[in-house]
């Protein structure tokens, strides 16, 4: 937007030539926050209020059911105090704006914007430099739409929460992104939709205490300590997300504590330290969890469970290269939970079976025995020595050796051949197929100017004695 | 390498005159190099060490390649078995023949007989045996880099030269031992027989006695740490980890407490204790080999 097009625009709601002025000014220099109290002081409930492009400084508070519309130019500025905008009305709309500063001391929780009041859209906004990102307390039917949030660089355990509901019901967060804040997380909050929403470099990309009955889809959750952490809440689905390098000293793509009636499908969990965390869930009588068509790849550990998880069904997942497929935290095996549904099992990557009928189902079961696997779930420093020789003879020996086998850690009765198709992206590149192939080139044309240059006989009789060896 | 191709006016020289000092080594490096080339170990292992790169690259990528995100980092696991195993080998090996045949066959006294000093002489080998086997990996490494990017349509660039770089390293301090066990042995069948145990030790024999005294004497993690950095083998295999995945975290406690303590100079102490087993073996090699007088 010109100068001249806020005049208007401000002539139009306003119809003040002094405000015009005041607007074109903003643009300049910082002004007060009170001028954006004046206008909606001055609007009707439901009227859009266009804030002029500029800077405004101190905390707002809206009381009235309007929309506040930034046009991707208005920044509210808290000057490192407090929370910066409070909506207190029911139905207000805040979108297109870019809020920075807000306070740092956690007792208050300052927050970019804290939401007391039910109806209330947050939509489009940018967030940066603030402890909090969106607080929403006892807001229930809130919407949080495509807002870019970036919370204060501190440690992991000083950062403010991205996104946070308490005590707000049947809210929609969707195509969110969040980026360097503690936990996006949602608190006694029920019949949730979070929807392709984006966290990156936080502490927990998605945490559920006590929120129950929530569909999670299609979001993004990489480089997080944890990808989703669900807490005491039943009746979750997730489903179609991706969790990549979620890493650390937790590093779970998903971990799942006392939660009943989970169903988790088609998503795909890649490099995590552990694709999926289950510590006693379901843990209620007659619940069940549902593990179904995920892609677990390349995590250090697949599956993680503790020893007491039962009733949980594993079928039609793929299992490939993880490092350890499937194991129990500490002793004990996973035989209670189910790994196959009405004859469909799981792909495992490390199956050595064969499938003489052709009816896609392995004709032998998978029942994974590794010695290594046993040896550093007793002594996790032995991790060390993955990835070398020295395993793969230890893990010779156990084959070699039938008294040296331990009991397989699960039972897959039926597992599948070749793993089922699940969709994903694909990240490989032209570019870097291109990259790769005059680097190999270049590999060889060395070896081959070195054999030309070294080779070549000059200055030196012949002392070729016969071949060596 | 640039080191012993650059400056040496080799060509105006007549035989009989001295060589400069540098010019001795690269003369004695290229009779090597060419020996090598026409030699049927350096065949054998660019052979195999090729043929299995490719294997593992397919294999790796098998089952899920076609789905495209099949990253680097586990082909580079399956590759980091295969290195740590044939690299060492074919190093100590060739390392270990290198005086001792001739010492066998009588060339040797030849050799010394050319105006050259032994160190001269040594270092000429040494190097002349390091680029053959510099070319034999980049061969492997140059043909299953091609299957890569034909397979995966684009891996990590950066990861693979590291993983290709940390390899020469390894290899060029297999040499420096199969060098010093060559100096130390009359007959060229003992040498490759010792070469052959220091394998087993440094491959095998080590890891598992580190894995039982960490059990057994509850170690701590910056013991076991210190005391896997002393295997060269180990040293590589982490420094090709953490510079793919700039943590060590992959490797539990102790990889995640070295990353915590070392921090960005990790990836040095790791290169450093390579270094380390390049330079110090050869030197012990040079000084036995002068000082021992006769051939």
């Amino acid at each position: 937007m010109k100068p001249v097009q806020f005049a208007i625009s401000i002539c139009l709601f306003v119809t003040s030539l002094t405000h015009a002025e005041k607007a074109m000014q903003a643009t300049l220099n910082p002004v007060p926050v009170s001028f954006v109290v004046e206008l909606i002081e001055k609007a009707e409930p439901g009227d859009v209020i266009r804030v002029p492009p500029g800077v405004y400084e101190g905390n707002l508070i809206i009381r009235k059911p309007i929309i506040l519309d930034g046009g991707q130019k208005a920044i509210f500025d808290g000057l490192g105090k407090a929370t910066v905008i409070e909506v207190v009305a029911e139905g207000v709309t805040i979108r297109e704006c870019a809020i920075r500063g807000s306070g740092m001391d956690v007792t208050g929780e300052p927050s970019a914007i804290r939401v007391i009041a039910a109806n209330v859209t947050i939509e489009s906004n940018t967030i940066e430099d603030v402890l909090f990102g969106i607080d929403l307390r006892e807001a229930p039917s809130a919407n949080i739409r495509n807002n870019v949030i970036r919370c204060k660089d501190l440690e992991p355990g000083r950062r403010g929460d991205g996104i946070r509901l308490w005590w707000s019901h049947g809210c929609v967060i969707e195509g969110n992104v969040v980026q360097g804040s503690r936990d996006m997380v949602f608190w006694y909050s029920e019949d949730l939709q979070i929807l392709r929403n984006t966290v990156t470099h936080s502490r927990y990309g998605l945490h559920f205490m006590y929120s129950h009955n929530t569909v999670l889809e299609e979001n993004d959750l990489n480089g997080n300590s944890v990808g989703v952490y669900l807490m005491y809440s039943n009746g979750i689905t997730i489903r179609g997300n991706r969790m990549q390098n979620n890493r650390g000293a937790s590093g779970y793509g998903i971990g799942l504590k006392d939660c009943d009636d989970i169903t988790i499908t088609g998503n795909a969990l890649l490099a995590n330290r552990v694709g999926v965390y289950i510590d006693n869930s379901p843990s209620s009588i007659n619940s069940t969890g549902l593990i179904e068509s995920n892609m677990i790849a390349f995590n250090e550990i697949g599956l993680l469970a503790t020893p007491n998880t039962h009733d949980n069904v594993f079928t039609r997942n793929a299992f490939v290269e993880n490092e350890e497929q499937a194991v129990t935290h500490g002793r004990g095996r996973l035989v209670t939970n189910a790994f196959s549904r009405g004859g469909v099992g799981n792909y495992w990557s490390d199956y050595a079976g064969f499938d003489l009928d052709s009816d896609g189902i392995g004709d032998v079961t998978y029942e994974p025995k590794s010695l290594f696997g046993v040896m550093l779930a007793k002594e996790p420093n032995l991790r060390l020595f993955v990835h070398s020789p020295a395993q793969q003879a230890i893990e010779f020996t156990a084959r070699a050796l039938p008294e040296l086998r331990p009991e397989s850690t699960l039972i897959d009765p039926s597992p599948l051949a070749s793993p089922p198709e699940i969709k994903l992206e694909i990240v490989g590149t032209g570019v870097g197929g291109m990259r790769m192939f005059i680097f190999s080139a270049s590999l060889l044309s060395f070896a081959a100017i070195c054999i030309a240059v070294m080779g070549i006989e000059r200055g030196m009789p012949a002392q070729n004695s016969g071949g060596r060896t | 390498m640039s080191s012993m191709t650059a400056p040496s006016d080799l060509p105006k020289k007549s035989v009989p005159a001295a060589p400069t000092r540098v010019g001795g080594i690269t003369l004695f490096a290229r009779r090597e190099f060419r020996d090598a080339l026409a030699s049927k170990w350096f065949l054998l292992y660019t052979v195999a060490f090729t043929v299995l790169a490719v294997a593992v690259s397919f294999l790796s990528l098998s089952g899920v390649g076609s789905q495209g995100f099949a990253g680097f980092s586990r082909t580079a696991a399956g590759l980091l078995n295969l290195i740590m195993l044939v690299a060492p080998l074919m190093a100590l090996t060739a390392g270990a023949s290198s005086i001792a045949s001739e010492r066998e066959r009588g060339t040797l006294l030849y050799l010394l007989a050319q105006p050259v000093s032994r160190a001269q002489l040594l270092l000429g080998k040494y190097f002349g045996l390091a680029a053959a086997l510099t070319c034999s990996l980049c061969i492997g490494f140059g043909i299953s880099g091609g299957v890569l990017a034909w397979r995966t349509g684009g891996v990590g660039v950066g990861a693979y030269a590291t993983l290709v770089g940390f390899t020469v390293l390894l290899a060029l301090a297999m040499l420096s031992v199969g060098v010093l066990i060559s100096v130390g042995s009359r007959r060229s069948s003992v040498a490759t027989g010792i070469a052959l145990f220091t394998w087993l030790a440094l491959v095998f024999v080590s890891d598992l006695g580190l894995m039982a005294s960490s059990v057994l004497f509850k170690l701590r993690v910056q013991e076991i740490f210190g005391l896997a950095t002393l295997n060269p083998l180990q040293s590589f295999k982490m420094a090709v980890i953490v510079n793919m995945n700039a943590s060590l975290d992959v490797l539990g406690p102790v990889g995640a407490y070295a990353s915590q303590t070392l921090g960005n100079g990790l990836p040095w102490v790791l290169a450093s204790s390579l270094a380390a087993w390049i330079i110090l073996p050869l030197a012990l090699a040079v000084v036995l080999f002068v000082r021992r007088g006769s051939v």
